[in-house]
């Protein structure tokens, strides 16, 4: 019995492990796949995306987690200013375009042209350049 | 005995990588979906490729004749902390309404010596390079 136990418990054990091994295995390669655009991936990071993604919906919470710490005087000022852009619908972003990036070492950059259009109705093209670094955007040009 | 033993165990961990895999594809979706429409590549101005050429052969005397000072001004703070500069690459330029934006990644060497990459992007009308973002 005693025997059967240790078997079960060492097979789980082997199990688990590989399952453990497969997903961290399974999510590096996505990672490398999607950031050296191979297999026709387009190099854009996942990260920079969201931050995009938030920036024009104006949704601060979506990206506080991949950026650099603010102060709770500031996050607090960044909501304030979302709730009031979202209530004027002050800004209509038009278009959203990865262009291309690259990286050196644990830095990659990431540049993104966004159309959109103003209160007064003039529509700005402008670009956005994201370093990324350790999961979060450390810088915005 | 201790053969099927050690060819059991490793069954069992190639099936746990097996389910790790499919387990991983379950959970990741991978990011949202761009919920805006992005605009079509254009081919790199001419005016921003021999702009960026210069900043590539760090020759200064070209930049100076391509390039106002406020132009100059936002190169620099663009390329910050960048101060020697290795690599250019251009990586695409998009057209809206004939405003061109021409985006380049640059690698290089800090002050204090450390490879840093940077992108900034040239935006050109008339055939000439207008700004720097």
């Amino acid at each position: 019995m005693v025997g059967l136990r240790r078997l079960i418990g060492g097979s789980a054990g082997t199990l688990l492990v590989g399952v453990l091994a497969g997903f961290v295995i399974s999510s590096a390669v996505g990672v490398f796949i999607q950031d050296s655009g191979l297999f026709g991936a387009s190099g854009e990071s996942p990260i920079a995306h969201a931050y995009m993604l938030g920036y024009l919906q104006r949704d601060p919470n979506a990206i506080v987690g991949i950026r650099p710490n603010q102060s709770i005087a500031q996050r607090a000022a960044e909501l304030q200013g979302a709730d009031a852009s979202r209530a004027t619908a002050s800004i209509q972003p038009l278009s959203l375009t990865y262009i291309g990036g690259g990286s050196v070492g644990s830095y990659s950059v990431h540049i993104y042209a966004v159309d959109l259009r103003n209160a007064q109705g003039v529509d700005q093209f402008f670009s956005f350049a994201l370093t990324v670094a350790g999961g979060k955007v450390i810088r915005r040009e | 005995m201790n053969e099927a033993r050690a060819m059991a165990t490793l069954a069992l961990f190639a099936v746990g990588i097996l389910g790790g895999v499919v387990l991983h594809a379950f959970l990741e979706k991978g990011p949202a979906e761009n919920p805006f429409p992005a605009l079509p590549k254009v081919d790199e101005p001419p005016a921003a490729h021999d702009f960026v050429a210069a900043v590539g052969a760090e020759d200064a005397q070209a930049l100076s004749k391509m390039a106002d000072i406020s132009i100059l001004t936002d190169l620099d703070a663009a390329l910050q902390p960048i101060v020697d500069v290795r690599s250019t690459r251009f990586v695409g330029a998009v057209e809206s309404e004939g405003r061109l934006l021409s985006a380049y990644v640059v690698t290089g060497k800090t002050a204090q010596g450390i490879d840093f990459v940077v992108g900034f992007v040239l935006r050109v009308a008339n055939d000439q390079v207008v700004g720097v973002n």
